[in-house]
C-alpha cells in the first residue's frame, strides 16, 4: 500500500453535557488540527465528516457543518458510520491522487439524545424488536454471556479491563470526567448498577459529548508539512451478518478477517512481537478481550491472561480506550488519533516507551458488527 | 454577560452553563411505514396458525433459518426448503432486561434469551417464562415454546418459552 501520512489531529476535551455548542466544538477540533499541522483553511481540499442522525436527534446531521468543519467551498461528504470509518474514506481520497489534504473529522452530542434508547431502532423491526427488548446493552449482555460461558472466564476478569481502562483514562485529560477513577476496584466495577446481567454500569463505555479532527496528506505532502508524520501503511475492515442469532458472539470473525487484511498489507507476520501499542474501539469492557483474541495477541479464550497495562507485554488502551469516553462517531477516531500521540511520543502521563508501530481499531453496530482496524508506524 | 442571555423566564437557560442554551425539541420516530415482504414468510405463518412451527433452509448451505429469512447472506441466495421443526430448543445466550410498565411505572425484570430451536441452526431474542428466577437461567437449557391465548398467525403467537426437564419426553426424537 502507498503511505498515507497523518500530519495533524486534535480532540476536544469530553463531556457528559458539555457547555458547548455542536458547531463550537467542531470547529475547536478542526481549527486545532490545522493549527497543530501550521496549515490554512486554503490547503483543505477535501473533508469528509462522521455523524449520525439518530445520535445527534435531528435529520441530516452534516447540515450547518459546512463552516465549523472546513468544508466551506471545498469537497464534502459524510460517512453515517464510526469515525474510523470516515478515515478510510479520506484515505482513499488521497489515494486517488486528487487531494493533497484531507480533513476527517466525526462527532456528535450524545447528551441531546437518549443514546441507547436510539440504538433500539438497530434492532430487525420484524423479529427482534417487538419480541425482546434488545438494544445495545442488552445484546452485549448476550455477548458477554456467550464469551464467559464458552471459555470460563469469569466476571471478575472481565472487571479488571473496565478497572484498567478508567484508571489509565485517570492519566487522560481529554476523557470523560466521569469516567476517570484511580481508585476503583474490582468490587466496584462487579457492584456497579447492573444494566444487563452480567453487564454492569462501570463496563459500559458511556456515551458523551464530544468532537475530534484528523489531517491526511499523501506521502511527498506530508514530508513537506512536518517532520514527524504518521503513517498509514495497512488498513482492514470487515463486517458480520446482521441478525444476533447467526453470529458466534463470543469470538469476533469480523475482527479476524480485518486484522489479516490490515495485517498482510503491513507486512506483520506476528501482531504479539512486532504491534508496540493497541488501541481498540471496546464498547464495553469484554470486548476489548474478545477483539484482542480476534486479532491474534492470544489464543482464543486467553485474552484476559495478557497483560495489557503500560508498560505490559502488549499495552491495550492506555488512554483509557472507549470507557474513558465514548462520543459517538468520534471514538473510532480517537483511538487512532491516541496511537498517533503514542507513535510521536506525544502522549503525556500515559506514553508507552519506544512504541514505534501501533494499532488503532473502530467498530459499529451491535455487538462490534463491523470492525475496522488501521496499522500505523512511526515516521522518522 | 448581558441581562437578556441570563432571562430565567424563558427557560431554557441551563444555571450551570451560561455558554449554551438548550430548546427542548422532539422528534417522532414512530410515526413512520416500514414495509416489508412477507412472501418468503407465508408459509411460516399459515403454520404457525396450526401451532406448528417451520424453518427456512437454504439449498445451498443447507443451514436452516428460524426465524425464515429472505436471502441467505452466506450465499447470496434466497431459502427455499421449508423443514418441520419442533417445539423445543435450547438457550443459546441470555441476559435480563428491565422495562417499565407504562401504566404503573414499575421496572419490571425480564429474562431475555437468544433461543435456538432443535433442528435450527440460528437462534433468535425472545422472552422466558417470567416465573423463572433469572439466577437458574443457563446456556444450553432446554426450553418449550409456550403458545398464546389467541394465535394470530404471528411471530408473537409464541408469547414466551417455558423451561422443561433434561430428561423431558419434548426432546427426544419422535419415533415414526
Amino acid at each position: 500500500m502507498e503511505k498515507v501520512g497523518i500530519v495533524g489531529y486534535n480532540q476536544v476535551k469530553l463531556y457528559s453535557d458539555a457547555n458547548y455548542g455542536r458547531y463550537e466544538m467542531i470547529f475547536e477540533a478542526v481549527r486545532g488540527a490545522l493549527d497543530s499541522a501550521g496549515l490554512k483553511k486554503k490547503d483543505i481540499t477535501t473533508v469528509v465528516s462522521a455523524t449520525n442522525d439518530y445520535y445527534d436527534g435531528r435529520t441530516i446531521s452534516n447540515a450547518l457543518t459546512v463552516e465549523p468543519g472546513g468544508g466551506y467551498l471545498a469537497d464534502e461528504s459524510k460517512v453515517e458510520m464510526d469515525g474510523a470509518h470516515a478515515v478510510l474514506y479520506g484515505l482513499m481520497r488521497i489515494l486517488s491522487g486528487n487531494h493533497k489534504l484531507a480533513v476527517v473529522w466525526g462527532g456528535s452530542m450524545a447528551s441531546s439524545f437518549p443514546y441507547h434508547t436510539a440504538r433500539l431502532y438497530e434492532t430487525d423491526p420484524i423479529w427482534e424488536r417487538p419480541l425482546a427488548y434488545v438494544n445495545d446493552i442488552t445484546s452485549a449482555g448476550f455477548q458477554m454471556r456467550a464469551y464467559m460461558e464458552k471459555f470460563g472466564v469469569s466476571a471478575e476478569d472481565i472487571a479488571k479491563i473496565a478497572v484498567k481502562n478508567r484508571k489509565n483514562a485517570a492519566k487522560n485529560q481529554l476523557a470523560l470526567v466521569e469516567a476517570q477513577n484511580p481508585n476503583l476496584t474490582v468490587k466496584d466495577v462487579l457492584e456497579s448498577e447492573i444494566y444487563a446481567d452480567p453487564v454492569t454500569e462501570l463496563m459500559v463505555a458511556q456515551p458523551c459529548d464530544g468532537v475530534a479532527a484528523l489531517l491526511l496528506a499523501p506521502e511527498k505532502q506530508a514530508l513537506k508539512i512536518t517532520d514527524n508524520p504518521v503513517w498509514v501503511i495497512g488498513v482492514g475492515y470487515n463486517q458480520e451478518t446482521y441478525y444476533l442469532g447467526e453470529r458466534d458472539l463470543s469470538s469476533s470473525k469480523s475482527m479476524e478477517l480485518a486484522s489479516k487484511m490490515a495485517f498482510n498489507a503491513a507486512g506483520v507476520k506476528n501482531p504479539l512481537s512486532e504491534i508496540d501499542v493497541a488501541e481498540l474501539f471496546e464498547a464495553y469492557a469484554h470486548e476489548e478481550l474478545i477483539l484482542s483474541e480476534a486479532i491474534g495477541f492470544t489464543e482464543k479464550g486467553k485474552g484476559a491472561s495478557l497483560s495489557s497495562e503500560i508498560g505490559g507485554d502488549m499495552p491495550i488502551n492506555p488512554s483509557g480506550g472507549a470507557l474513558g469516553g465514548n462520543p459517538p462517531c468520534a471514538t473510532g477516531l480517537i483511538r487512532i488519533i491516541e496511537a498517533v500521540k503514542q507513535l510521536r511520543g506525544e502522549a503525556n502521563g500515559y506514553q508507552v516507551k519506544g512504541a514505534e508501530k501501533a494499532i488503532a481499531s473502530g467498530q459499529i453496530g451491535l455487538c462490534a458488527q463491523n470492525n475496522i482496524l488501521y496499522v500505523l508506524e512511526g515516521g522518522n | 454577560m448581558s441581562k437578556r442571555t441570563l432571562r430565567k423566564s424563558m427557560g431554557y437557560i441551563k444555571k450551570e452553563y451560561p455558554r449554551t442554551r438548550t430548546i427542548p425539541a422532539s422528534w417522532y420516530l414512530s410515526s413512520y411505514k416500514f414495509k416489508f415482504n412477507i412472501t418468503h414468510m407465508k408459509p411460516f405463518l399459515d403454520k404457525l396458525k396450526q401451532k406448528k412451527l417451520v424453518g427456512l433452509q437454504c439449498s445451498s448451505c443447507n443451514r436452516i433459518y428460524f426465524p425464515p429469512r429472505q436471502i441467505c447472506g452466506k450465499c447470496l441466495v434466497k431459502p427455499d426448503r421449508w423443514i418441520d421443526l419442533r417445539e423445543t430448543g435450547r438457550v443459546a445466550s441470555f441476559t435480563v432486561t428491565y422495562l417499565k410498565d407504562p401504566e404503573t411505572g414499575e421496572v419490571l425484570e425480564r429474562p431475555i434469551v437468544c433461543a435456538q430451536l432443535d433442528g435450527a441452526d440460528t437462534s433468535y431474542p425472545a422472552q422466558l417464562d417470567p416465573d423463572i428466577e433469572f439466577k437458574d437461567t443457563y446456556i444450553g437449557m432446554p426450553i418449550k415454546v409456550h403458545w398464546a391465548e389467541n394465535i394470530k398467525g404471528g411471530l408473537m403467537d409464541i408469547e414466551y418459552y417455558d423451561s422443561i426437564e433434561d430428561s423431558a419426553k419434548d426432546l427426544q426424537p419422535k419415533e415414526e
